[in-house]
């Protein structure tokens, strides 16, 4: 029923957005022309913005107590209502505001859930609603500017972006006889081999934001470019040697248990400065956790294992977009400027989010000294393959790696059944 | 009863001279079993609460302590502080209880009405109505989130917090309704013929027989609804966006970030939150497990 339901809502809005795209394209006239961060005013009225900033990190004091009111004091008169909204909730909250049009005009998406959005109408993609569009796509980097892309257009601008990189216990390392951090697969694996049944790496899960770094570094992939395939990608050689080198891994016991995700086993962030855990693949957010909890540790970083395929890593982070039903779109187009501006990128390069812009990697650099490891891995980093079906495909895929890490089925038999089921899933786009 | 039984003394048992008289068992096994089943089953209620307790106390942390401490290992009220302070958290407390106590008023008032009409009426589609009512029970919340919120917009409720009561009220009265219906069925009809007798009303039965008779069942009634209503999360994350006219639930989630969750503030807040929910329990008590039992057993 609820399915049906969001079906018909979708079919609605797309059906409202196609009258509105015939609306504004019959004339062929360019929107009146939208005030710019150099230009200054021009734009008024009061727009609203949902974000999933954390309370507990800061992020949403610089949000509202420099971000906003910095804009507003830059455009007297305009306001904006900021509203935030539980990470894990932010889709469900979208869904439904979606279906009873009363979404806001500005949203910080998840990156993974914008060709989803832009796929039932609820988007407006920014290539058109801002004419100097152009100019701002061509400072992101590539990685993150790509997660935007669905159909052929661009819906978004990456607003701040993280990657993961290999932190390691130094200490860890050497009390098991391992003189320096492994640079590659096979070192990895020759590691595993020396410190014979003790960890060498962990895992906190078996999903695509674990496996693909391995897959991308050997050379493997999900899908063909165009997502429009995971056969021959997915099953291939070179995808199914990198979750078997992991399944041997895990087999060895160098990789402890919180690989098959659930509760129980100790959690990475605690397992690394604990010393039980050499090396994991993580996030920029690891280290102001750590710091809290163990402040006398001091994690290193090293590139993500490398392979045939490079060193490649994925790419997290959250998307600015605009929405269809926006009343606002002068404003909100301006606000989306204010927020990817340096000052505001600065702001929160403080509390912890990276900026996907290239210009502003050396002054993030200065802001936090580990950021600079993670810039340089962005370089090369990869977004997750964009479609609206990601939250199932990555579902599949995490279900068929647990199978083969519990030894149900080899490498090659699991992806070979997830191939089966998400090919089907993006022939529908 | 079983003769074996854990009763304090003063209770009926103690009263009765020929059951106390009884030569003295030797060490019941079956009563150590029982004692360490309700010992395991109070451990395992108790246990997650001193966590959270003995968490809050402690400096805010960004992981878990591992293994959990159920006692703190130095003291503060930072968290406190911080939760009270920080977020509006006073502000929340208050949107809670209004919410929670206009839908407890709301939901008893209307229920009890409609349990006596479906207890000592007949009407035309009476059984027909009730099964209604109790699909109405059926259906997951989540399910009818969409259309509920459709109507919400067009009622012009998104954003209010008598919104949240409307609708609480309405997802509280199929139970409590459920609930009274048996208690007033279990009204003796001689009571009623007689308050006929005495040339009394409908609305005089009911305010002077019925709903004093119903105490217990209507205590239950009130707990579960402010319940229902304090701990509430999905409907009103789907219908409030306004940072101040948030609940409780809203603003403990709100503690919980993408990459990180500040625990010490989230079990601090959820401390504060526990409370009120404690005290109408504690209030309710002796009301509630009558209310509970006797509208389970016709």
């Amino acid at each position: 029923m609820m399915k049906k339901l969001f079906t018909l809502s979708s079919l609605a809005l797309l059906a409202a957005a196609g009258l509105t795209a015939c609306d504004t394209g019959g004339g062929g006239a360019q929107p009146a022309a939208v005030s710019t961060l150099s230009t200054g005013a021009a734009v008024s009225g009061e727009i609203t913005f949902w974000h999933a900033y954390s309370a507990g990190g800061g992020e949403i004091k610089a949000l509202e107590k420099t971000i906003i009111p910095n804009f507003e004091k830059l455009h007297p008169g305009v306001k904006v209502k900021a509203v935030q909204i539980p990470d894990k909730d932010m889709h469900q909250k979208l869904v439904t505001a979606a279906a009873g049009t009363s979404l806001p005009d500005v949203i910080r998406a998840d990156i993974v859930t914008v060709p989803e959005l832009a796929k039932i109408g609820v988007l407006t993609p920014l290539s058109e609603a801002m004419p100097d569009f152009q100019s701002w796509a061509d400072k992101m980097f590539p990685g993150p500017l790509a997660t935007n892309k669905y159909n052929g257009k661009l819906w978004g601008l990456p607003l701040d972006t993280n990657t993961k990189v290999v932190i390691y216990n130094d200490e860890a390392l050497k009390a098991n006889g391992i003189a320096s951090v492994p640079k590659t697969l096979d070192e990895l694996k020759a590691a595993a081999d020396k410190v014979g049944g003790k960890y060498i790496l962990a895992e906190g899960g078996s999903g695509a934001w674990q496996m693909l770094p391995y897959i991308w570094s050997n050379g493997g992939d999900m899908t063909d470019p165009d997502v429009k395939k995971s056969s021959g990608y997915l099953n291939g050689p070179k995808s199914v040697a990198a979750l078997q080198m992991i399944v041997d891994l895990y087999n060895k016991k160098a990789i402890p248990g919180v690989i098959l995700g659930g509760s129980g086993g100790t959690p990475t962030g605690d397992g690394l400065p604990k010393g039980m855990y050499p090396t994991i693949v993580d996030g920029p957010w690891t280290f102001p956790n750590m710091a809290t909890s163990y402040p006398n540790f001091q994690p290193k970083t090293s590139p993500m294992f490398s392979g045939d395929g490079g060193s490649v890593s994925v790419v997290g982070g959250e998307d600015i977009v605009m929405t269809q039903q926006s009343k606002n779109k002068e404003l909100a187009a301006e606000f989306i400027r204010y927020m990817l501006s340096p000052d505001a990128q600065k702001s929160m390069g403080q509390v912890g989010q990276l900026s996907a812009e290239k210009d502003m990697a050396e002054s993030m650099a200065s802001i936090q000294p580990y950021y600079g490891a993670f810039l340089e891995q962005l370089k090369t980093a990869k977004p997750r393959p964009a479609t609206p079906q990601w939250a199932k495909v990555d579902d599949i895929f995490t279900k068929q790696t647990q199978l083969a890490l519990q030894g149900k089925l080899s490498a090659q038999e699991a992806m070979d059944a997830a191939v089966a089921q998400i090919d089907p899933l993006l022939a529908q786009g | 009863m079983t003769a074996i039984s854990l009763k304090p003394k003063g209770s009926r048992e103690a009263d009765n001279p020929s059951r106390n008289e009884r030569p003295k068992r030797p060490l019941n096994i079956w009563l150590l079993v029982r004692v360490a089943i309700v010992l395991c089953g109070a451990v395992m209620m108790v246990a997650p609460f001193m966590i959270m307790v003995s968490t809050s106390l402690e400096p805010n942390t960004a992981t878990l302590p591992n293994p959990p401490h159920f006692l703190p290992q130095t003291l503060t009220s930072a968290n406190y502080e911080e939760a009270w302070t920080e977020n509006n958290f006073a502000g929340f407390f208050g949107n809670s209880a209004y919410v929670s106590v206009l839908t407890t008023v709301a939901s008893v008032v209307i229920s009890s009405m409609t349990a006596f009409a479906f207890a000592r009426f007949d009407f035309p589609l009476k059984n027909f109505m009730f099964s209604l009512l109790l699909a109405g029970l059926m259906i997951p919340g989540i399910v009818v989130i969409v259309p509920q919120f459709v109507l919400a917009k067009s009622l012009n409720m998104l954003d209010s917090l008598e919104g949240l009561v409307f609708f609480y009220t309405a997802g509280q009265i199929a139970f409590t309704t459920f609930l009274l219906r048996a208690f007033f069925e279990r009204v003796p009809r001689e009571l009623d013929e007689a308050m006929t007798v005495d040339g009394a009303g409908i609305l005089r039965k009911f305010l002077v027989l019925y709903i004093p008779l119903a105490r217990p069942a209507l205590a239950t009634a009130a707990v579960f609804s402010f319940l229902g209503a304090w701990d509430e999360y999905v409907w009103a994350l789907t219908v409030i966006s306004d940072a101040t006219k948030r609940t409780l639930p809203l603003g403990i989630a709100a503690f919980q970030g993408e990459h990180s969750t500040a625990w010490g503030l989230v079990f601090a807040a959820s401390t504060l939150a526990v409370i009120p929910v404690i005290a109408v329990y504690v209030a309710g008590q002796k009301h509630l497990i009558a209310g509970i039992t006797t509208g389970a057993v016709k």
